[in-house]
């Protein structure tokens, strides 16, 4: 309060004024959030909509008739409930991976000294250059060497850890204290069991993060599953959903629908661990 | 995964040096117990590193060695020295497919930042609302990105969603993804839309960690909200800003999805890029030593990112030790 009573070179607004700004400044964010959010809208509205009113020049936003059935008509047109299923499968083994092995190296690389530990770590992130994109041919014949093409584990196997959930992990277990952890030790508590009980409950917005990017980053995977599945029973959605709007010439309205179902996981999962995301994108301080 | 969270290191003590010292008056098992230490912490990041060799370094090496040979799979791979590299010097969809690639990244990478940082700004003045409006814009960043690309090509097609909010400022048909000139930039916008909000939240992790004091101390200085922005939030942002432009260049260089389901590569090769060629190359003409020979350059554009983002951390890590 110091400073403020020093002279302030401006003058304080009126209060009415400075409360008008704020509404005006409300008002247009969420205007430009609805913009944003627009295409979302469109998709959902219009997974809902008649076949026909597709290309009209105008964009019906409430559906006059609704017709929920295109969402049963999608699924039942090509094999989504496999795909889904295939999607969900692979999603979760990633996910499950990234939590497990990036925790394990996370807590390896931030709270011991070892010969070699700051070499393993900067090996670790310097496969940030080394996405499938670029690794595309030779892992691929890994994977068939290994007899693994069109299989779950041809199509998650390579995406089972990712060096920025390492990172991640490790960075938030460096703030865990040292102490508990030697005091866990000192108490005769198995390396593994320090890990889970006093380290990771301290990591859950961490934990969080990881859990929701990686499982978007499986749920969103195109271009590897393309390469590594040529059978119908291990296709991935987005490679049901490109097949499905290339070969039937389906209607919008059920492509849509289809997106909708897809983007449904996702939101979800979102949506459950929300709390903690937020925390640990560091947004604790927002109000 | 594709990005990080890391632009903020946290605040965390370094690992305690007393730690090693204690342990080592201990005894267990015959082994001193330091090195029984040093011994468990190598073997939790045993799993991960051997994964790394296995499908990451394996892989790239191996890609090196195609890359100097013929291979379809069905004979065996030949050693034809650079031949693959002269053949691509040589080929013009190549070339095309290289500058697509860096102008979609510088592209997007400039739009992403722009457009996250704005967000961020924006929600950071903290008017009513603003928490749910950041957690509303964040979802375009949770939406499948096979679903993103499926509802923008309807919303660009010429008598779609865009065309028809720009026809009453006046703005006619645009063939927003056959037109040549435009296809480029509006799979740059597209990915700024997907993207953006994610570093939006990157931003305002980095806005939220600037002491309110500064501000006020600007603020009765008599500087205005320019000069506060030039003078307080852009230096002590530059971190985050430089994490975040790595980042998004390091996610543009490996595009493949977008621009292979909204325009197929075209119109002619206009949005052709490297990771398509990747994919054509090898698995449709089954020539593999070429398309490694393609992987290495792509894996030369991303270690420049790479390098960049090492030095960050680098840096970072030494300001922590400091």
């Amino acid at each position: 309060m110091t400073a403020a009573s020093r002279a302030p070179a401006r003058r304080p607004r009126p209060a009415h004024l400075r409360s008008l700004r704020r509404w005006l400044g409300a008002a247009l964010l969420a205007a430009l959030t609805v913009l944003v959010v627009l295409p979302i809208l469109w998709m959902v509205t219009t997974s809902f909509q008649a076949g026909e009113k597709m290309f009209q020049l105008t964009t019906e936003w409430i559906p006059t008739v609704w017709h929920p059935e295109n969402y049963p008509n999608a699924l039942s047109r090509a094999a989504f409930p496999t795909y889904f299923f295939n999607s969900g499968v692979v999603s979760v083994a990633v996910m499950a991976g990234n939590v497990v092995f990036c925790t394990l190296a996370g807590y390896g690389l931030a709270k011991f000294r070892f010969p070699g530990d700051r070499f393993m770590l900067l090996l670790i992130l310097s496969t940030l250059m080394l996405p499938l994109e670029v690794t595309l041919v030779p892992t691929f014949l890994v994977v068939y060497n290994l007899g693994w093409v069109n299989t779950y584990q041809g199509i998650f196997g390579p995406l089972l850890v990712d060096a920025f959930g390492v990172f991640l992990m490790r960075q938030a277990i460096l703030s865990v204290p040292s102490d508990y952890i030697e005091a866990a030790r000192i108490d005769g508590a198995s390396e593994l069991r320090i890990l889970w009980q006093v380290v990771a409950p301290q990591c859950r917005p961490a934990l969080a993060v990881l859990a929701v990017l990686s499982f978007r980053d499986s749920w969103d995977q195109f271009l590897w599953p393309l390469t590594v599945v040529s059978q119908d029973e291990y296709r991935t959605f987005p490679l049901g959903l490109v097949k499905f709007g290339e070969y039937y010439g389906n209607p919008a309205t059920e492509q849509m629908a289809i997106a909708v179902l897809a983007t449904i996981p996702v939101f979800l999962l979102f949506a459950v661990l929300q709390r903690w995301v937020n925390r640990g994108f560091g947004l604790s301080g927002l109000k | 995964m594709s990005t990080a969270h890391s632009a903020r290191l946290p605040d965390a003590a370094a690992p305690d040096r007393g730690e090693r010292a204690a342990g080592a008056r201990l005894r267990r098992g015959g082994l001193r117990f330091g090195r029984r230490l040093q011994l468990v912490g190598a073997a939790f990041v045993l799993p991960a590193l051997l994964f790394f060799l296995a499908f990451k370094f394996g892989p790239m090496l191996w890609a090196m060695e195609l890359s100097l040979s013929a291979y379809d799979m069905v004979s065996a791979p030949r050693f034809v020295g650079l031949e693959n590299y002269a053949k691509l010097a040589e080929d013009p969809v190549f070339r095309a497919s290289l500058i697509n690639t860096f102008v979609y990244i510088a592209g997007s990478t400039a739009l992403i930042t722009l457009a996250g940082l704005a967000l961020a700004l924006a929600i950071n003045t903290a008017v009513p609302g603003a928490r749910h409006c950041m957690t509303a814009m964040f979802l375009t960043n949770l939406m499948p990105i096979i679903a993103v690309t499926l509802v923008w090509r309807f919303l660009l097609h010429p008598f779609g969603l865009v065309n028809q909010l720009l026809q009453p400022f006046g703005v006619g048909r645009v063939d927003w993804l056959t037109d040549e000139n435009l296809a480029m930039p509006a799979i740059i916008a597209v990915t700024a839309w997907r993207f953006a909000p994610y570093f939006m939240v990157v931003f305002l992790a980095g806005l939220l960690a600037i002491p309110k004091d500064y501000y006020e101390a600007a603020e009765i200085d008599g500087a205005g909200v320019v000069r506060r922005f030039v003078h307080v939030t852009l230096p002590l942002l530059m971190p985050t800003l430089f994490f975040v432009v790595v980042v998004s260049a390091l996610l543009a260089s490996r595009i493949f999805l977008m621009p292979y389901i909204m325009t197929g590569g075209g119109p002619g090769d206009a949005t052709r890029v490297l990771s398509m060629l990747i994919y054509e190359t090898g698995f449709s003409y089954l020539k593999m030593g070429e398309a490694a020979a393609i992987s290495v350059v792509l894996f030369a554009i991303m270690l420049v990112f790479t390098v960049l983002q090492m030095q960050i951390f680098m840096r970072s890590e030494r300001a922590h030790l400091r």
